[in-house]
This record gives C-alpha cells, structure tokens and sequence, in this order.
C-alpha cells in the first residue's frame, strides 16, 4: 500500500497492509532541517523551506504524511496579533499586548487569506502536493476557535470570561472559527489531504469541561461540518473529561496525549471515531531512548491507538533515532 | 469491644461526600469574615470590596487577611487540588483576594508584610505563562512577596533579579521543550555569583531528570506544591535537601 491507501484504509475502517505513523502536529527537528538543508526561521516564513522541511517527516523519517506548518500563529498572525520570531531555534510565540479588550468586536480582515505568511502556507502546500502527487497526503494545520480567541484577548483574560462574561466570548469565538475555517477551505483548495486542528486552549488543564462543552463544542462542530476532506482533532494534555464532546465534534481522527486515555477515549466516543497517539514528546521522545521510544507505543497500541504519532508537537532538539523508533513500531503492527 | 459491622467507611477520607458534590467547606465561623471568604471563593472581586469596608468597622486589617483572604484561597486551593475547581476559577479567586489585600492595605497605610521574597518566571521564548500564574497565586495567598517577572524572560534578567531582591527560591516554568533549556543557564549563573538559592522548575515539558540534572534544580510537579517547597526554602533547607525531599 502507499502511504496514502494505508491511511485510507483506516478512516474507511478497512484493514491497512500496516499501522500508519504520521504527526497531527509538527515533527521537524533539527538533525531533520540539516538533511534538507532547510532552516528555522525560513521553515516559518518561506514555503520553499516550509516545504523542504515538511517533506523530511517523509523522506527522512519514513512518516505516512507530512505536515505544514510548524507553529500555531499563523491565523492569529492574520488577525492582528503580534508575532514574536522564534529565530533559529524556536517556534514564532505571539507577544504582547493582544490586539483587543473583552469589550470590543474583533473584525475578520476581507484579505484575511493575504495577510502574514498564509500566502507562503498555502504555497507550500502546493509545492508539496506537486512533489507527493497521490502517494503521500498532505496535513495541513489549523488552529481551534479557543486557542485563536485566547491569542485575540491573551489567555488569561479569556478564562477570565470562561466564567464571568461567557457571552463576551462568542464575538471572538465567531471570528476565531471563521479564521480557521477559511484557512482549511483555502489549504484544501491548494492541495492539503487532511486538516489537522490544534487547539491547546481547549484543554481542560486550561478551561473547564463544562465551558468545552457549553461553548468550544459548538464552534468546533461548526467549523468541522464545513470542511471537506477528513479531520484531525488535537487538544493537549489529559483530555478524559471532555472527550466524549470532543466525539461529538464531526472529527474522524482523535489525537490524543498518553496522558488520556485511549480506552475510555473509544468507550465514549464508540467505534467510528479513529484515535490517533502514541508517545509522549517531552518526556518520552525528547528525553528517552530508542528502546523506551519502543515500549511507550506499544503500551498505547495495546490500548487502542490506529494511529501512530508522537502525542503532541515534537521538540526540535528531539533525537531522530527516537523518531525512526516509531516507524518500526508501526510496521510491527 | 465495640465490634465494627460497616466496613464501608473505614477507608474513607472524612471529606469525600464534599468532594462529590464539589462545594466549598465554611472557612470561618464568623459571618462577617465567611462572608468576604466565601467571596475570594467565589471569585467576586467587586462585592468583595464593599464587605471588607464593613468588617473593617469591626475586625483588624489582619484579621481579614488571614482569616478570611487567605484562609479562602486556601480553600480555593483544595478545590483545585481535588478536580472540583479549573484554572479560571483560581485566576478569578485570586484576582479578589489580591483586591481584598489591597483594600486592607489601604486601611493598614502599610503593606501587609511578607514571609519572604521568591523570584518567579517563565523561560525566554515561552509565553505560555498559565502554570506560572498559578504558583503566584499560591504563594501570595501563603503570605510569600511574589517577584514576578512574568514570560519570556531573558535568563540574565532572572539572575539580575535575584541578585537584587535575594529571594529564599526561585521558580521557572516552560511549556516548550525548547525553552527549558534555559534553566541550567540561569542554575550555572546562579552558582558563579554565589547565589545557591533553590531553584523550582516545571511546567508542561519539564521532567524531573531534567531538572535534577544541573546543580540547585528542584522538579516541581505541581503547581500547589510551591507553598510548601517555599516554607522549607524559608526554613533554610538547602536545594540539595529539597531536592531530596520533594524529588526522586
């Protein structure tokens, strides 16, 4: 099978030849920009490297898929927020001040899809379908209503509103799902396979179940029905509290850390939702060796993970033995 | 001998059916102080102000901060601890006992004193300050001065810090894997100016072997965890016995 019937495969819920391993989030590291010869901050800024370093999650690491972009302020970057260059080593941060108050009404641009570095996005992922063709999908990244809201107002001052002024949110939320799904629409359109959806802010180690529930679920629902080809929803952290609502969501695919858990994951979200995780990035990936890499997977394949992918962004410093550990893994299965 | 028919409470914590039901224990037996508690509890940092103008017709600046602002963060606190209560509820419970000091600062012309200074901050290149936000909650409601250098601060500028307020500990949180790497940095200057201060890390990437890998490191793997590790750096316990206490 090509990478790509393989992951077919498993969203059709048919029997793949073996386990897919690809990221939901970024996997590029350092010893991977070496052997494309593509760097940070370009890998952020220009599609030609965008591309070259994406493309290494492939060539490199022998992933089913690769993935754009590498960062999560992309959308927010368009919408007014501040960007803070990660330079050579980092990933680009948004800096303060935030570009609104609760109070105001935050407007959606008319150029959004020129604005920051979209267009250099979206000419990467033209740059990788044309080199991929039908072999090897593209992922192409979003970001979550919440987490676009939080960059808009900062962080702090949204979960302030979590539970004093909810209805103050919904102006930011409304435009924060605009703003990802306008972006999807325009990635499908330049070639991307599947849309990944990070939303960090979301996590219930930042709001509380019940506001994910009552608020975030709509919007996610609302963005996901509009999208065309499959989803991938990621939220950080241990996500037992709200996974159900996150099945809820109309995503095919489920990313998960190992800090949830995979069975109770499948027990509330029952037999179509495909869960997707593997390996915890800072601790395990980052931290461990090859071996431990190894049995990290496994112990979460036997709990039901279809997917292979390290549980969150990768590190850049994250050793690339550590990562070539994962593919072997998944070809065991 | 009484023999013992139920078994079934034997191993159950006294406050376990509170927990279930997720609500607030009274904090204190006056109605005047339970009534500007039960505010910081709820998060209340406006009506919060005009109770304290009232109790302090008859109660102490003193009173109302042990007794009610911090006794109720405190409670905050456990019903974090115990999955009852989220981060934005302890960021808005925090915001009224803040208010509340403040009002009874005023009313002191003084500000209400400190245990003693701890230095916190989140690592350069990391703006993901939440868990941050947390332990200087925690820490002010235990009566520690808060230095807060916020996010994404320059390792120079913890070390200048120090140097200026010499602080009992020092604190660091980081998100990014990439951005932990600057707390041996910060550890290593630390120890050349002759500053042994212990020095708590965590955050979402931190493990403990990192941390326990360069000199002064203490791994703290909660966030309520730092009152207490301050109280023992307050005590005078050096990073190595904290180290052996809190890690490994």
């Amino acid at each position: 099978m090509t990478p790509r019937e393989r992951i077919m495969a498993v969203l059709n819920h048919e029997s793949p030849d073996r386990m897919p391993c690809f990221g939901a989030n970024s996997t590029v590291t350092y010893e991977q920009m070496e052997r494309v010869q593509a760097f940070w901050p370009d890998g952020h800024e220009k599609a030609e490297a965008m591309a070259k370093q994406a493309l290494a999650a492939y060539t490199v690491l022998g992933f089913d898929a690769v993935r754009v972009p590498f960062c999560q302020t992309i959308e927010a970057e368009a919408l007014g927020c501040r960007i803070k260059s990660g330079k050579d080593k980092g990933i680009p941060g948004i800096d303060h001040p935030p570009p609104y108050k609760l109070d105001d009404l935050p407007e959606f641009p008319k150029d959004f899809l020129s604005r920051g570095r979209i267009p250099e996005l979206l000419k990467a992922v033209r740059i990788l379908k044309k080199e991929l063709g039908d072999e090897v999908p593209v992922v192409a990244g979003i970001i979550g209503p919440f987490t676009i809201a939080g960059a808009l107002l900062e962080t702090t001052t949204l979960l302030r509103a979590t539970f004093k002024k909810p209805d103050k949110m919904r102006p930011f939320l409304d435009v924060a799902e605009k703003a990802g799904t306008t972006l999807a629409k325009a990635l499908i359109d330049a070639g991307a396979d599947i849309i990944s959806c990070e939303d960090m802010t979301a996590s219930p180690d930042l709001i509380a179940p019940t506001t994910y529930r009552d608020y975030e679920m709509e919007y996610q629902a609302k963005q996901f029905e509009q999208i065309s080809v499959p989803k991938i929803l990621h939220i950080c952290g241990n996500v037992d509290s709200i996974v159900e609502y996150m099945g809820k969501t109309g995503a095919e695919i489920l990313s998960l850390e190992p800090k949830s858990d995979p069975k109770l994951a499948r027990e509330k979200c029952g037999p179509d939702v495909i869960l997707m995780g593997g390996v915890d990035t800072a601790t395990t990936l980052f931290m461990k060796d090859a071996e431990t890499v190894k049995k990290a997977c496994e112990e979460q394949i036997a709990k039901g993970i279809q997917i292979l992918a390290p549980g969150c962004a990768v590190a850049p410093g994250t050793p690339l033995e550590n990562l070539l550990a994962m593919v072997e893994v998944a070809k065991r299965h | 001998m009484k023999l013992l028919k139920d078994f079934s409470n034997i191993f159950r914590r006294y406050d376990l059916a509170l927990e279930k039901t997720g609500q607030a224990r009274e904090i204190s037996k006056d109605p005047i102080l339970q009534k500007i508690a039960k505010y910081v509890v709820d998060g209340d940092d406006e009506n919060i102000i005009p109770a304290i103008k009232e109790a302090l017709k008859t109660k102490t600046p003193l009173e109302i901060i042990n007794d009610a602002l911090i006794a109720g963060m405190n409670e905050v606190s456990r019903l974090w601890d115990e999955g009852v209560y989220f981060l934005p509820q302890v960021i808005l419970s925090s915001d009224a006992m803040n208010a509340g000091i403040a009002e009874c600062e005023k009313a002191m012309g003084k500000s209400m004193e400190r245990k003693a200074k701890v230095v916190t901050h989140t690592a350069e290149g990391d703006i993901h300050d939440i868990g941050q936000v947390i332990v200087n909650a925690l820490l002010n409601a235990n009566g520690f001065e808060v230095i807060n250098l916020g996010a994404d601060v320059p390792v120079e500028k913890v070390v200048a810090a120090c140097k200026e307020h010499k602080p009992i500990m020092v604190t660091g949180t980081a998100l990014m894997t990439t951005t932990m790497t600057a707390f041996p940095k910060i550890a290593h200057m630390l120890k050349q100016a002759g500053l042994e201060i212990p020095f708590v890390c965590g955050g979402g990437a931190v493990s403990e072997e990192f941390v326990t890998s360069y000199d002064l490191g203490i791994w703290g793997k909660e966030a309520s965890q730092a009152p207490g590790m301050a109280e023992d750096a307050l005590a005078g316990e050096s990073w190595q016995s904290m180290r052996a206490k809190w890690n490994g």
